[in-house]
């Protein structure tokens, strides 16, 4: 089994107050350390586990400047024979532009591969939809969801979709596809420094982005950035207790936890 | 002709909530809204739609994105395309969306939450929250999007007519992606991290005794209970239901915090739940800080209280 | 990494004789057993993935053992083991992935490793402006964690006061790695190590006063040599005190009892200059614990430890020592270290006692 699996740097905004800069213009990261987007550990971590037991190889593919050259090699730690970087200094918030550029990288570069893994979604931009253009420019099949790959055989995969509300969708996929990884799928290993030290010696290659942007053209546009409205500390339910508790059942019933 | 199509999600005969948002936001949009919907008996608010195209195919398929580019095909043959394809953005729909903006080459913007009409712009989440973009799609035609749950369903409108209802047949399923069967996730003990809604208990519970009355109080509220350290320490509750960063780190919909106060280490499991509520009696306790809504009582009263309620 | 610290190769010398064992705090209430590590260890046997993870780097086994196996040394190799094939507890996993990205075991934002300054009515320099170059570390869980801010605030505001020259690093301070490398991760503790001597040097900083025992132990004896002057904030304060450069005014009646952190006490063979200072405040009637000094009890806060929970649940250290607090009568348990309050505190609030760390008698005092 070849597989594909593609891995991004992200910010790790998640304890950051994130700063507007511009009149909406940009976000300031300057401050921000980046580590690699949660998913794409997980997809990570199962195309290496698939490789491993039913032999093959897995490639970790990124796309993003040369820093992100550190997730590659987190990659290749992980147990990937190969860390491909298609290497742009660009930022590209359209699903469709990335689809597309990787949809022409693998054309051009011809490829092989069984099944392709992304993450469900990356943690900054949270579109979610890379995964499933690709599949649908590739015409292949696609999953996305996938909380656990029952059964790998030459020719498909039985996977579970993660739905809501603990249901799970038992699926068979026909190979080649392209397969979408939800977090929880697996518990990724801890990388080491160590092994990432080691991994370095692997040979990385760089392709630039800029040799496979046909047909690559924005069919969104950012007007600007902003921030969400105030949270302004708890809303305290005060007056009888009897109201209060009443309040608190009227907030349940509206977060839609309690019926 | 100029209109919405909305893709329902339905489930196991169910007609879900978070279709009301993908509703909801047609009025904003000033769109006849159309729903696309597999031909069973759902319970849907018809009133609110201008259109319904039934499609004769068994629901699992219906939601199977390589179906639905077959299904969208034949809808965009009979009537045109549309202005905009709305999905909701949950686990099928946003599998459906970005497959169908692949294959029809379409601009699409995701987990929408909020739009302004006067600069035709949809606010998208980035950060977790954190920043909002302002996007637009790319010259004038069709799109897709895929909303938020919750977000729209205020702006349902019901115009006291029925809708026109058109049918949609003989659809090949695909053979390349097949749905086998629903599975339910296995209960060995519970897993904390993937409830909606947690119970979660704190040192001011004050002893072992009183975790019978908020197990009770769980089960009334269809709620999950979890604690905090010295509740798993003491070993009032497994060590499975512990939150915090020697424990687990959950996200639930709602997190219901009663006794615990909040120790850093605890908060660190649990600030990125949507809704937090705290029930503490000590009005400093830091967990108030992070709460979106917060009780100052005694949390036995509390308890009792909401019992006698829900109870009645 | 010096070979001081790491040569483990005299477990092959071990002759079984049990004193680490004996002076383990967890031996004996858990599976944990340092005796039977040391003999796996010799014949290279499996070694469950569970075992060396109760260990609490306390140190008390290499400085009782005979023979000089360096036993708390052989389990950092133990657990480097584990590291290195990435299967180890999922919440010592979180812990160095956010070290690695954040500097910090809680993985909080480091731009806001400094936002503790806020606290006090005085501006602290950054430390490349003083003339001293005499640098406070603040440490990760005091730089953040709501209860232990109030240490670097009070010392601050006490060296402030006496007029003692010091800057701090605010953002750039990154974990010491103290714990990192008992965790077994010996990379992480090398880039650390390498970041934070690289600003040390780049800023020409002379002396460093350490709030933290643990910091302070890895400035001291793992960093190789700095040409730095180390020492933590009590080996400062102590001589002040005692030749009349701080006095104190104010009284603390109360019956307070000390308890010797692992890595000031047994470890780097600090157990006077707290002493001394608390026994300077007019009111304290001081106590001492029946295990104390080189003897004292873990608090069970190192080596990993305070960012995880070992599986089986037993009487925790902490509650012990509240115990024999209790029954000595105290009314403070006194303490020199973020992580022996976190966890007295816990235990000794149901008790009805306090706990305190130096600097909270300090200030009430000054």
């Amino acid at each position: 089994m070849n597989l594909i699996v593609f891995t991004k740097r992200v910010p790790a905004t998640q304890e950051e107050e994130l700063r507007i800069t511009g009149e909406g213009k940009a976000v300031d990261l300057s401050k921000v350390p980046f580590k690699v987007n949660d998913w794409d550990n997980y997809s990570v971590e199962e195309a290496v586990r698939i490789v491993e037991k039913s032999g093959g190889t897995a490639t970790a593919v990124s796309i993003g400047d040369a820093e992100s050259d550190e997730v590659l090699r987190r990659a290749i730690a992980m147990g990937a024979k190969d860390g491909l970087l298609l290497e742009t200094g660009d930022v590209f918030h359209d699903p469709n532009v990335r689809a597309t550029l990787i949809h022409n990288f693998l054309k051009k570069e011809n490829l092989p591969f069984d099944a392709i893994f992304t993450g469900v979604q990356s943690e900054d931009d949270q579109f979610g939809a890379v995964g499933g253009i690709l599949a649908a420019k590739l015409g292949l099949p696609f999953v996305s969801m996938v909380i656990g790959i029952d059964t790998v055989e030459s020719d498909h995969l039985i996977v579970r979709r993660e739905l809501e509300g603990g249901l799970q969708e038992r699926v068979k996929v026909m190979l080649p596809c392209v397969i979408s990884i939800q977090t929880g799928i697996n518990e990724p290993r801890y990388v080491s420094i160590m092994g990432i030290r080691k991994a370095s010696k692997v040979e990385r290659k760089v392709y630039k982005a800029a040799d496979y942007q046909d047909s690559m053209k924005s069919k969104i546009e950012i007007i600007k950035w902003v921030y969400p409205p105030k949270k302004a500390g708890a809303k305290i339910l005060s007056g009888e207790l009897e109201s209060a508790c009443k309040e608190l059942l009227g907030i349940l019933k509206e977060k839609g936890v309690y019926q | 002709m100029s209109y919405a199509l909305i893709v329902a999600e339905v489930r196991r005969g169910l007609f879900e909530e978070r279709n009301l948002d993908s509703i909801g936001i047609c009025s904003l949009l000033e769109k006849d809204p159309i729903m696309l919907i597999p031909e069973s008996d759902y319970s849907v608010n018809w009133e609110a739609l201008s259109g319904v195209i039934k499609v004769k195919i068994e629901e699992t398929q219906f939601l199977n994105p390589l179906n639905m580019v077959n299904i969208l095909g034949k809808v965009i043959g009979k009537r045109g395309k549309p202005d905009v394809i709305i999905f909701t953005n949950s686990a099928s729909g946003a599998e459906l969306a970005a497959y169908t903006a692949g294959y029809f080459d379409l601009p699409i913007i995701t987990d929408v939450s909020n739009y302004d009409k006067e600069q035709g712009v949809f606010y998208k989440s980035y950060y977790s929250d954190k920043i909002f973009g302002e996007f637009k799609p790319s010259g004038d035609g069709s799109f897709i999007i895929t909303v938020r749950s919750g977000s729209f369903k205020e702006y349902v409108t019901e115009n006291g007519t029925t809708p026109s209802i058109e049918t949609i047949e003989d659809i090949t399923a695909s053979p390349v992606r097949t749905f086998m069967e629903y599975v339910e996730e296995e209960k060995t003990d519970v897993d904390i991290t993937k409830a909606d809604f947690l119970l979660s208990l704190g040192r001011g519970i004050g002893n072992k005794d009183e975790i019978p009355s908020y197990e009770e109080l769980a089960g009334l509220l269809k709620a999950v209970i979890s604690g905090s350290r010295p509740v798993i320490d003491k070993m009032w509750l497994p060590k499975a239901r512990q939150v915090g960063t020697s424990g687990k780190t959950v996200k639930p919909k709602v997190y219901l915090a009663m006794g615990i106060s909040g120790a850093f280490q605890h908060i660190a499991g649990m600030k990125d739940s949507d809704c937090i509520i705290a029930v503490n009696k000590d009005p400093e306790a830091p967990i108030f800080q992070y709460a979106n809504y917060g009780i100052v009582a005694d949390i036995h009263k509390v308890r009792d209280k909401l019992k006698d309620i829900l109870k009645a | 990494m010096q070979e001081a610290i790491v040569n483990t190769n005299r477990v092959l010398t071990c002759i079984q004789c049990g004193k680490c064992t004996g002076s383990c705090p967890e031996s004996g209430k858990t599976p944990f057993n340092v005796r039977m590590l040391m003999r796996k260890r010799q014949f290279r046997n499996t070694i469950e993935e569970f075992l060396p993870w109760y260990c609490t780097s306390c140190g008390a086994c290499t400085i009782r053992c005979p023979r000089d196996v360096k036993p708390s040394e052989v389990i950092i190799e133990i657990r480097s083991g584990f590291v290195e094939n990435g299967d180890i507890p999922a919440a010592i996993q979180k812990a160095l992935e956010n070290t690695f990205v954040q500097k910090n075991p809680w993985g909080r934002s480091r731009a806001k490793r400094g936002a503790w300054v806020e606290k006090l009515d005085f501006e602290i320099p950054h430390v490349s402006e003083t003339a001293s170059k005499r640098l406070l570390f603040t440490c990760c869980i005091q730089a953040y964690d709501p209860r232990c801010m109030v240490i670097p605030v009070n010392v601050a505001t006490i060296l402030n006061r006496y007029g003692i020259e010091f800057g701090i690093l605010g953002e750039e301070e990154a974990c010491c790695g103290n714990e990192i490398r008992r965790i077994g991760e010996s990379g992480l503790f090398e880039e650390l190590q390498e970041e934070n001597k690289t600003v040390f040097k780049e800023y020409g900083i002379k002396e460093i006063i350490a709030l933290s025992p643990h910091c302070m132990n890895a400035f001291k004896k793992e960093y190789g040599d700095m040409d730095i002057k180390v020492s933590h904030y009590t080996e400062l304060l102590a001589p002040m005190i005692k030749n009349g450069t701080i006095t104190f005014n104010g009284t603390y009646n109360k019956k307070v009892i000390y308890h010797d952190p692992c890595f000031l006490g047994k470890q780097n063979g600090i157990f006077d200059e707290p002493r001394d200072i608390l026994k300077t405040v007019q009111g304290i009637d001081f106590l001492e614990f029946i295990r104390s000094r080189e003897n004292s009890m873990c608090c069970e806060g190192g080596g990993g430890r305070m960012f995880f929970e070992v599986e089986t649940q037993y009487k925790r250290n902490s509650e012990v020592r509240v115990e024999d607090a209790f029954q000595k009568g105290a009314e403070v348990i006194a303490t020199a270290c973020p992580f022996c309050v976190m966890n007295l505190e816990e235990k000794a609030v149901e008790k009805g006692l306090e706990v305190k760390e130096l600097s909270e008698i300090l200030m009430e005092v000054l």
